[in-house]
């Protein structure tokens, strides 16, 4: 008996409508689309960073991520114009760690961010490093019982804004456990391991996690088991394992077409985001709307 | 097993004897067997080695396309070039998995609100229609504590628990929508008519054995897909358990319904209504499980047997010592460690041993053996003795007769959420003491025969209209 299409939750997530990814709010307000490209990639690697300080596991950091690009999706959907990278990107970390086994108090988060966003950190440097300049100044990132109270107050704001938004749905499988079981379904990952087996597993993730940056927006537009093949398919290739020379895949219910295409999909995340930092190079990504303003303005200034 | 028992009545070398012929059958027939699969084996290989021919290629073919057992012949053939069989299979069914959208939540203002059903814990209810559909559902206005983390976490748990459940048993979650405030959040459920506590209140008799095996069941059904789905409802009372017409039940209210996972992580003790709380958070013990659900279960049990809640404590150590009374006090030796938790040793208890016991039959004497059974184990104050829900979905209790009542046999009841009243009929009182009354006059008008029609009672389903 075929399992009811309910019962699958647990293997399947929501995902964006054709409408949804050809029109977005954010571009109906006059962002053009390649820097809508660079504030999601922005938002996500400022999500990972702040889940990194906080030390959270990557499920939730990943999951904060996904939330993060649902908020910004489709005409209906938030606009980096009125609800800033950063409050978003803060708003989905604390709500995914809040409904998480590790919660997360408003100040811990709002210290990473203000940390983060301060001219010391090191999501705001050129690609250099602060190696050759003197000691980080403490007073840029410290949050005074003032302004943190102010932003307290916009991130549970923002905390409503992206629930109403997303309509409350929180819920994100991931692919990351699920690659796991189809690699011991494949047989090669043995229960004591080898390196060359171990190192299957690890580049099988690696793609997982890079997948969470892609400009298709990987996550939102595939189900977990077909980025899960995907990821194994391609480091099977790379690491040199011999995976079964039929169309395994089909097992885990991926077609080839589809294989294919997220195999080119997260091949293509390397040459992205080498690109995204090379174009941020002299200033850094707006992830404030001031900046995002500013930016949008030396963009005019620029086209006459 | 006959042979196996010593009976008195058989002749013991006899029995022997039979034994040994059969046993000597038996290992002919095997022999007989292995001799027939070993012959067979060998035909398989002298083909094998022989060369296969045009019409052996066909009728293999043949057998490969019946799928019959032809294992190696096509190992063979997927060495070198593995595209030329492959093509030769069927396209693959492959599973597509559901993909349900997500958008900004839709106004409140697409329902139109009927009338208030209850205050739960974590919010308002009221009945409402949908205006585009005609449809009723439950409106379930979230509770926002004034706590400075924001949406509360026990919405938010709420939300999650409830669209990740989806089972006959438990209410379903339609959507979640949004009022003017941003605070303003509104749950769209499933209306049901009843709920099982004020349903209770209005009956005469409690339900019967066959009616309570049919709503344990279903509750049982819906706590075992909770928990394995790692969810805790860690509130599970009668006033949550809501019921339709049609005799289904439905689990409500996951105000306090959170994931969970093993080993525990550190919950709340704060949780589950007093009466229906296990002892063991009462004890406060610093970690619980999916048992405290099956203590509740087992008070809702206690409950439907007699239409009254079977532990009214009041507070906390009242709660534990109506707990002691009727089930027995743990001992080091029924409860292992109960001792050392941290509400267990400003407890002062008697130990003679005749006041320990279990009086649990005592108090449901109409309750056949298996059911007493199936209610001790659930009310053990010993977390590690109670079953898990399948296992009680398993016990011998609910095989017995009288069996479990079908759904579509359960009697209806005006609905209270529907605002239905069962039909109140005025019978006339004696007469009165005095003159009796002349019809002539009087009688002959009877223009006031339909007259305080807008007085009498309506029931909520079917009713004569006059024009």
């Amino acid at each position: 008996m075929a399992p009811e299409p309910e019962q699958l939750s647990s293997l399947s997530n929501p995902l964006a409508t054709v409408d949804q990814l050809s029109t977005s709010s954010s571009q109906l307000d006059g962002v053009p689309a390649d820097l809508e490209g660079s504030l999601r990639f922005a938002g996500a690697k400022l999500t990972q960073a702040a889940g990194i300080l906080l030390r959270l596991p990557q499920e939730i950091i990943a999951q904060a991520i996904v939330i993060f690009y649902r908020f910004y999706l489709g005409s209906e959907g938030g606009s980096f114009r009125i609800n800033a990278v950063k409050d978003v990107s803060a708003a989905s970390l604390y709500m995914t760690a809040k409904i998480s086994f590790l919660p997360q108090s408003t100040r811990s988060v709002l210290n990473v961010y203000a940390y983060l966003l301060s001219p010391t950190s090191p999501l705001r440097q050129p690609s250099e490093g602060i190696t050759g300049k003197e000691k980080p100044d403490a007073e840029s990132y410290y949050l005074s019982e003032g302004s943190y109270h102010s932003a307290r107050a916009t991130l549970l704001q923002t905390e409503s804004i992206l629930l109403r938004s997303i309509s409350f749905i929180t819920q994100v499988t991931l692919p990351h456990h699920l690659a796991l079981t189809y690699l011991q379904t494949l047989g090669v990952l043995p229960p004591s391991p080898t390196t060359k087996s171990s190192a299957l597993a690890a580049r099988t993730l690696a793609h997982l996690n890079t997948a969470l940056f892609s400009p298709q927006l990987l996550y939102l537009t595939h189900q977990p088991p077909h980025l899960a093949v995907s990821a194994i398919y391609l480091a099977a290739r790379e690491v040199g394992v011999k995976l079964p020379s039929m169309e395994w895949w089909e097992v885990f219910d991926v077609d080839r077409e589809t294989l294919g295409f997220l195999v080119v999909g997260l091949g293509s995340c390397e040459g992205w985001i080498e690109g995204e930092n090379e174009k941020w190079t002299e200033i850094s990504c707006p992830l404030t709307l001031d900046e995002l303003e500013e930016e949008i303005r030396r963009r005019d200034v620029e086209n006459g | 097993m006959a042979s196996h028992s010593k009976s008195r009545w058989a002749d013991d070398e006899e029995d022997a004897a039979l034994e040994a012929q059969r046993k000597r059958e038996k290992e002919l027939k095997r022999k007989v067997k292995a001799e027939k699969q070993r012959k067979l084996e060998e035909q398989e290989s002298l083909r094998r080695q022989n060369p296969v021919d045009a019409t052996e290629d066909a009728t293999h073919d043949h057998e490969a396309i019946n799928g019959a057992a032809e294992r190696p012949f096509k190992r063979r053939k997927l060495s070198p070039e593995p595209d030329t069989p492959l093509k030769e299979l069927p396209p693959a069914k492959l599973l597509r998995f559901p993909a349900p959208e997500w958008g900004p939540c839709r106004h409140v203002d697409n329902f139109e609100k009927l009338n208030h059903i209850e205050e739960g814990s974590y919010g308002w209810v009221s009945r409402a229609k949908e205006t585009a559909t005609g449809g009723i559902v439950a409106l379930k206005k979230l509770k926002m504590d004034n706590s400075n983390d924001g949406f509360p976490v026990t919405g938010l748990r709420e939300i999650q628990t409830l669209m990740a459940s989806r089972h006959t048993n438990i209410v379903a979650l339609r959507e979640v929508v949004m009022g003017d405030k941003l605070d303003d959040v509104f749950l769209v459920m499933d209306f049901l008519e009843h709920d099982l506590k004020t349903l209770q209140e209005d009956m005469l008799d409690a339900f019967s054995p066959s009616e309570i095996k049919t709503l344990l069941l279903q509750l049982t059904s819906a706590v075992d897909y909770l928990h394995s789905n790692w969810i805790l409802h860690r509130d599970l009372k009668t006033s949550n358990l809501l019921m339709n017409n049609r005799g289904q039940l439905k689990v409500a209210d996951f105000g306090m319904a959170r994931y969970y996972g093993d080993p525990p992580p550190k919950l709340t003790q704060l949780v589950v209504t007093l009466w229906y709380r296990a002892p063991e958070l009462l004890l406060g013990a610093e970690k619980y499980g999916a048992e405290i659900d099956l203590w509740s279960v087992g008070c809702i049990f206690g409950e439907l047997l007699t239409k009254d809640p079977l532990l009214q404590g009041k507070n906390e150590v009242d709660q534990l010592s109506k707990i002691f009374e009727l089930c027995g006090i743990p001992t080091e030796a029924t409860w292992p460690g109960f001792k050392r938790l941290p509400n267990a040793r400003s407890l002062r208890l008697p130990s003679i041993s005749q006041t320990t016991g279990n009086v649990l039959r005592a108090k449901f004497p109409l309750l056949t053996t298996a059911g007493s059974a199936l209610l001790t184990s659930l009310l053990s104050p010993n977390p590690a003795q109670r079953p898990t829900a399948s296992e009680v979905l398993a016990h011998p209790y609910f095989r017995e007769d009288p069996k479990p009542k079908s759904t579509a046999m359960f009697p209806t009841f005006p609905s209270k959420a529907g605002q239905e009243k069962r039909r109140r009929l005025a019978s006339p009182s004696a007469p009165k003491r005095g003159d009796a009354p002349r019809i002539a006059g009087e009688a002959a008008d009877f223009s006031g025969i339909f007259a305080n029609r807008d007085t009498e009672e309506v029931g909520g389903g079917f009713a004569l209209k006059l024009i």
